[in-house]
């Protein structure tokens, strides 16, 4: 299928993008004239600007820290909304960017093992160390869906699955590691403060050189548009030109990381701007995405300069950029004419002649697997089975962990198969869709109104937060009949603008964050037999109801059209499906953290494995998202012995792996 | 707060017969400090490696056992330890109930709001040797710690006439300031000396900020260590730094490993590492 890169029906006034730019570009300006002018008189400026004598601090301030700073978030702006261009045209794929394709986490992956085991490279092989995790991470991603075509859907998946994978490993490398690499952290949020000009003279000439190439690269790009047989027709080289287009990509994408870190949302919202606002063919989208891209980030990084934190601390660019972008995103998505062809993920797999009896084997296997994972854990000797008293002695610090783990992990699969069937998209999860992000939102600002909030409340904070997040999806989507694409682009704006969110809430170094911390990683060492006895009982009230369902859950995916004409409704359907989907994101996040795996894998896996009837497939991915979590803490328990990993974080992990290990089997 | 609190209190007032708890696992570096300057073992702390990096004075005898992260401590491993008292801070509370079903748990606050915590180390200091039957060592320590105190006040009494700025750096562009309500800065204050961070930091009394914020005209510069070697190196060539009013007038002192968050014997090293030229 072609991508429809069809001309907006309702055709814009040519000067649209340009007023755009301008009021993005007057913003910026008028942000770094407030900054330079509290930092010096004007009077002085141009001395501080061409003076080759000695200058005195402010002076030192506004030529070696505000001006290279700006020049930096033009220049980072440009290149990554470049490196979107490029891969979104490359992949066919509106939502292809250097973090949805995983490549930028990759990138700081890279560094932060660097940074660990191998200080003396960084010195001169930075920008190389991150080039390497970037091309390491875009292999992977093309690896896993090279026998799918590259479709877009599938690598959006694979983007996203190696990406959360990167970071997650990023952030065990930082918690195992701890005040040392503090500096890993704040970069990993992407930060523009500068102090003189080598990163600016290091990236300039790079970006110079990749827009130049990029240039070059546009007749066959602009046949890239076109689908492979018509573009192979006239003669194109379509490896080759593919090929290098994603070279310059990745490379301006691991540049940016190896000196700012990652900034999120400018390489996928500055293309979809320059879109929204009319611009058509490839040269013109290029130039103007990277001026969007460049005044984007310039506005965003003024923003952050004028407001450094409540109590002096700083907040990171990056985690701002997704503040401000995302919901103009959000806002924008409705107009995005582009479709994305339609991704139907992972649909092979066996039928089974007897699905019941591999969903109740599954269910069967939960008790054997209950003890195995009681007994299994680690000492200083070494992995071990325990019995006898030492396993009851061991049973109270065991069991509430696994036991709100696997609740956790059960609900986030039956989440997942309810969110996979009512949208339609195999790609989607309660993690990718923000419910994750929006439960952390709902923490945040419970905890901010009520000081020691009970469980209870904290269960309805997170669960009303993880509603607001599908309601904001459902209402954003609403206009389009839910494609797939349009869906995930929300989905993902929204979880990295909750995210930022609560990353702001903890920057301002208030104590009522301090809960967060644990929250977030995913930790479940913290929960005793309360919380775990909460997580079980939420999970048995909600998730039975959910096998009556069966019906709706089968015609829903068939499309609007057929539940109708089998006399249902299909907006009420949604809507009596949706809300415990978020009920049971929000629980689950309660526990383990807004991210895993575990909710997008478990459904999938059930239905690999041949469960394809609704209720075979709640109940399989119901076993298989406990078993999943419950193996994930049995790791996290012993894997860093004697430290130990968050529950989630070690879910992703497995999760991960797992999944590109599906992703690259199923053809 | 107000249940830790009775806790404390009601091992505090443990009849005298009962032997002090003598296996103490103890989840916080500062606590770690104040128990070893009281002459204790503890069974069991947290990241020891990173302590050695960080701390490492008082050193950690051997035979600690590692339980692993202080933020997420492994139960089993604490558990296997078998303490009898586990000394904790606020900071952990979400462990709290966990911990309560291992040992008798006192909690031990350093950082409150509107507080002094070098006043609450030394209160700390009392409070713990009451706990552990050792109030003469405990005596013996605040009062030690005093009169250094008052010596190292009068050796930097020449240095009075300017403020301190004491920062550490996270990377080559980013450091935490330590302001008035930090450890650090509570001590200099009873050192007579005056700190030149005077805008709000956070409940711990630090602000994460970039390197030109240390732009004060005026200031004595102090870095407390540790500082990574790239750091180290890339300070030559960088404009900013070398621009620093401190820095032009060799202003600036880099310190040994001092744990911003520790305890009295954190407090005591710094104060005797602070240059008074």
């Amino acid at each position: 299928m072609s991508e429809a890169v069809v001309a907006a029906p309702a055709p814009r006034p040519a000067s649209w993008p340009g007023l755009l730019l301008a009021g993005l570009l007057a913003a910026g300006l008028a942000l770094l004239l407030l900054r330079l002018h509290a930092t010096l008189p004007p009077g002085r400026w141009w001395h501080a600007i061409a003076s080759s004598g000695p200058l005195d601090m402010a002076e030192t301030v506004a030529r070696h820290v505000v001006l290279p700073r700006t020049t930096m978030a033009l220049l980072c702006g440009a290149a990554l909304a470049l490196s979107g261009v490029l891969l979104q045209r490359v992949l066919r794929n509106p939502i292809a960017s250097p973090l949805t394709l995983g490549i930028s986490p990759a990138a700081q992956l890279a560094l932060g093992a660097a940074m660990l085991w191998a200080p003396g490279l960084l010195a001169d092989w930075r920008e190389g160390v991150a080039l390497a995790g970037a091309v390491a991470g875009l292999l992977l991603v093309t690896a896993l869906s090279w026998r799918r075509g590259l479709a877009p859907g599938a690598v959006v998946l694979a983007g996203l699955v190696v990406g959360l994978t990167a970071s997650s490993l990023a952030s065990a490398l930082v918690l195992m590691n701890g005040e040392y690499l503090l500096s890993l952290l704040i970069w990993g949020a992407g930060s523009l403060a500068q102090a003189g000009w080598e990163p600016v003279w290091r990236l300039a000439p790079r970006l110079l050189l990749l827009a130049a190439l990029a240039v070059l690269l546009r007749r066959p790009l602009l046949l890239l548009g076109f689908d492979d047989t018509s573009a192979r027709s006239l003669g194109v080289s379509l490896l080759m030109a593919r090929g290098l287009a994603l070279a310059v990509a990745v490379w301006l994408a691991a540049a940016v990381v190896a000196e700012v870190g990652v900034i999120g949302f400018v390489g996928l919202g500055a293309p979809a701007l320059a879109r929204l606002a009319g611009v058509r063919g490839i040269g013109r989208q290029m130039a103007w995405s990277m001026a969007f891209g460049a005044a984007l980030l310039w506005v965003a990084d003024g923003l952050v300069q004028l407001a450094p934190g409540l109590r002096s601390d700083l907040m990171p660019t990056g985690a701002a950029t997704a503040v401000l972008g995302a919901p103009i995103l959000l806002w924008l998505l409705p107009r995005l004419r582009d479709t994305l062809p339609e991704g139907r993920g992972m649909e092979a797999g066996r039928r089974l002649s007897r699905p019941w009896l591999v969903a109740g084997l599954l269910l069967a296997l939960l008790p054997l697997l209950t003890w195995l994972a009681l007994a299994l854990g680690r000492a200083e000797q070494g992995w071990w089975i325990a019995s006898g008293a030492e396993w009851e002695a061991l049973l109270p610090w065991r069991a509430p962990r696994l036991a709100a783990a696997m609740a956790a992990g059960a609900m986030l699969a039956a989440s997942g198969v309810l969110l996979q069937r009512v949208t339609g998209n195999p790609m989607a999860g309660p993690e990718v869709l923000g419910l994750g992000g929006g439960a952390g939102f709902g923490l945040a600002v419970l905890l901010l109104l009520v000081p020691a909030p009970s469980r209870g409340a904290q269960l309805l904070a997170t669960a009303a937060g993880a509603a607001l997040a599908l309601a904001v999806l459902l209402i954003v989507a609403r206009r389009g009949g839910l494609p797939p694409g349009r869906l995930l682009l929300a989905g993902v704006s929204l979880s990295a603008f909750f995210q930022a969110v609560v990353a702001a809430f903890q920057a301002t170094g208030d104590p009522r964050a301090v809960p967060l911390l644990g929250w977030l990683s995913g930790s479940t060492g913290r929960l005793g037999p309360e919380d775990a006895m909460l997580a079980v009982a939420t999970a048995a009230v909600l998730l039975p109801p959910l096998f009556l369902a069966g019906r709706w859950l089968a015609v829903l995916p068939l499309g609007d059209a057929v539940a109708a004409g089998l006399g249902l409704r299909p907006g009420r359907l949604r809507i009596a499906l949706v809300v415990p989907a978020a009920l049971l994101a929000g629980a689950a996040a309660l526990t383990v953290g807004p991210m895993s795996f575990v909710g997008l894998a478990a459904p999938h896996l059930a239905r690999l494995m041949g469960l394809r009837t609704p209720s075979t497939q709640l109940a399989g991915a119901i076993a298989l998202g406990a078993l999943l979590m419950g193996a994930a803490d049995v790791l996290a328990r012993g894997l860093a012995f004697p430290f130990q990993l968050p529950t989630g974080l070690v879910a992703t992990l497995i999760g991960g792996p797992y999944l590109m290990l599906l992703l690259a089997r199923r053809a | 707060m107000k249940r830790r609190t009775v806790l404390a209190a009601a091992l505090l007032a443990r009849p005298a017969l009962a032997a002090p708890p003598r296996r103490l696992a103890v989840i916080d570096w500062g606590l770690v400090e104040l128990v070893l300057s009281l002459g204790i073992t503890p069974v069991a702390a947290g990241e020891l490696q990173s302590y050695r990096t960080w701390v490492n004075d008082p050193p950690m005898p051997a035979g600690v056992l590692d339980f692993g992260l202080r933020g997420d401590p492994n139960m089993e491993l604490l558990w296997r330890a078998a303490p009898d008292l586990i000394l904790t801070t606020p900071q952990f509370a979400s462990f709290q109930p966990r911990f309560e079903r291992l040992a008798p748990v006192a909690s031990f606050a350093t950082y409150v709001p509107g507080g002094n915590p070098l006043d609450l180390c030394f209160a700390n200091a009392a409070a713990l040797g009451r706990l552990l039957g050792r109030e003469a060592e405990a005596a013996a320590l605040r009062d030690r710690a005093a009169a250094e105190l008052d010596a190292q006040a009068r050796r930097l009494a020449p240095i009075g006439d300017r403020p301190l700025l004491m920062a550490n750096f996270i990377d080559a562009r980013h450091l935490r300031v330590h302001g008035g309500n930090s450890l650090f800065g509570t001590t200099i204050a009873r050192l007579g000396l005056r700190n030149a961070w005077t805008e709000p930091t956070n409940f711990w009394g630090f602000g994460t900020v970039t390197l030109e914020r240390l732009a004060d005209p005026a200031a004595r510069l102090v870095i407390a260590g540790p500082v990574s070697p790239a750091v180290m190196e890339g300070l030559v060539r960088n404009p900013v730094w070398q621009a620093l009013p401190a820095v032009r007038v060799g202003r600036v002192a880099i310190l040994p490993p001092c744990w911003a968050f520790g305890s009295l014997p954190t407090a005591l090293r710094f104060a005797r590492m602070l240059p008074d030229v």
